[in-house]
């Protein structure tokens, strides 16, 4: 038994099972991908919407309402990929198949013209495209296909770790050769790669392309549910991984020092201390950051892509500095564990919490003579309450069944 | 490499040629333009066709109308321009020279 997923294509509703209703779907965003920047993008769509209604229309009758699976990817593969007339005319390449068509005569037809999915991929480092040093984050990130922003925090984080950064970028400089041609750069994959912004673009573009397509109810409820639930997978995986790892360093560290002489407590005692320093610096880097978000919307001079809302990147902010002070966390657990300090004594039983309300006092008392006496962030406080409704009013929309 | 394969480029070079020609009939639906194509070696899906209608009709080489049909929503009918006739006959021309060419060399 399978689901069936009603649709609107151009004014007609046509039920699909669901598997075919995903086929489709992604065929439909593929096209307007494959259109991004065609000015008559939007009729194109239409059009192809059109066609493929009237091959559904043949296939139903009075006693078939439902296109099933098979005779979606049928349709979908008599109709061929879609492509861009405009960019067309570079060299035919027969293999960029990807509406899973397979009769020959699409080999009369096909171009595969910007983004080949068989072409070989190499590593090159791209510059001056989107580049902020030489490239190197921008080539990876490309060849990888992820955004560019995982590669250049690795890099910051792998400095932290004794500077290990510091050295592997100039490395990976001299080592990866610099995409000079056109050819060589959609070969690095510049053509295809997925920045924040292009996936930004993509999910606008295949997400309102499919409100705009399917708007019935259940479809979008259906979307939403998936959305949702593969969120919560994620986050889930993620939260995971991330204590498996802290027990994993703890381990590994009290397990490292149990075996040193004594006197390296001392050591240890300084290493502390130094990792305090470097936590609080990393605090105020985290706070300023978030200040210069919430006021200029950019941080460190990168902009927060439009579309974004403020909140959003605000709690991206703290992610990431929860993520790059958790080694320290776990390196100081991992003293704990050990029974450091040495002499036993490990605070009261309200230690915790009293650090805990110390850093509110000190939080409080910074924002109090920030508030008092820059002007910049006196205005930034008095943005936050419709702030706040702002970012409500987003969670309620987004809660309540449209 | 077949013959097929060499020559999928030219095709579809010759592509936006051909459907100037099918449409210089005058009101031409876009399922008959792939009816008429697909019965030749230029076979064509819908996924080609529609984005080189678009183009064409940029350029202002075709127009169309919307008519209502006997079964579903009303659909779009094209026909040629003035500029679109204009480039066929030369294109037309041009076809007739590089036949010739293709005829006459190595005939001596």
């Amino acid at each position: 038994m399978n689901r069936v997923i009603t649709i609107n294509l151009n004014g007609n509703a046509y039920q699909l099972e669901e598997s075919g209703y995903e086929a489709l779907r992604a065929y439909l965003d593929n096209a307007a991908r494959r259109l991004e920047g065609n000015p008559d993008k939007d009729e194109i769509i239409d059009d192809i919407e059109q066609a493929i209604a009237d091959k559904f229309r043949a296939l139903l009758g009075a006693n078939k309402t439902v296109v099933v699976t098979k005779e979606v990817t049928g349709v979908i593969a008599e109709m061929g990929p879609v492509e861009d007339a405009t960019t067309a005319g570079q060299p035919a390449n027969e293999s960029g198949q990807q509406a899973g068509g397979n009769q020959p005569k699409t080999a009369a037809t096909d171009t595969g013209a910007e983004s080949d999915p068989t072409a070989v991929r190499r590593l090159y480092r791209i510059y001056p495209e989107g580049a902020m040093l030489s490239g190197v984050c921008n080539g990876l990130a490309a060849y990888f296909n992820v955004d560019v922003t995982f590669f250049r925090i690795g890099f910051v984080i792998l400095a932290f770790c004794w500077g290990f950064g510091l050295l592997l970028y100039p490395l990976l400089v001299l080592l990866i050769p610099l995409a000079k041609t056109r050819a060589e750069k959609s070969a690095a994959g510049a053509a295809a790669s997925a920045t924040a912004q292009e996936f930004i673009r993509r999910a606008k573009a295949g997400y309102y392309e499919g409100m705009k397509t399917f708007h019935d109810k259940q479809a979008h409820r259906e979307w939403k549910r998936k959305f949702k639930q593969e969120m919560r997978g994620w986050k889930h995986g993620f939260q995971r991984e991330m204590h498996e790892n802290a027990q994993q360093w703890q381990q590994n560290w009290s397990q490292h020092w149990a075996a040193q002489h004594p006197r390296t407590w001392i050591g240890m005692g300084f290493t502390l201390e130094i990792l305090k320093w470097v936590k609080l610096l990393l605090l105020v880097l985290a706070s300023y950051a978030v200040f210069s978000l919430i006021q200029h919307g950019s941080v460190f001079g990168l902009l927060l892509p439009a579309g974004i809302p403020v909140w959003i990147g605000v709690i991206i902010l703290i992610v990431i500095y929860k993520f790059v002070t958790w080694p320290i966390k776990a390196l100081k657990y991992g003293y704990y564990a050990q029974g450091f300090p040495p002499c036993g004594y490990r605070g009261p039983w309200f230690a915790g919490p009293f650090t805990g309300l110390v850093w509110l006092g000190f939080l409080v008392a910074l924002v109090w003579l920030a508030n008092h006496f820059s002007p910049e962030f006196h205005n930034a406080l008095k943005q936050v309450p419709p702030l706040l409704h702002q970012a409500i009013d987003d969670v309620q929309r987004w809660l309540e069944p449209s | 490499m077949s013959i097929n394969e060499k020559f999928s480029s030219i095709r579809k070079g010759l592509l936006e040629f051909l459907v100037l020609k099918i449409i210089s009939a005058d009101h031409v639906y876009a399922a008959d333009i792939l009816k008429e194509l697909n019965a030749t070696e230029f076979a064509t899906q819908e996924g080609t066709l529609y984005p080189l209608l678009s183009k064409l009709r940029r350029e202002e080489l075709v127009d169309y109308e919307w008519k209502e049909s006997e079964a579903g929503p009303p659909r779009k009918y094209y026909k040629l321009t003035g500029k679109g006739r204009e480039q066929l006959r030369e294109t037309l021309d041009y076809w007739q020279k590089i036949s010739g060419t293709v005829k006459n060399l190595g005939q001596k």
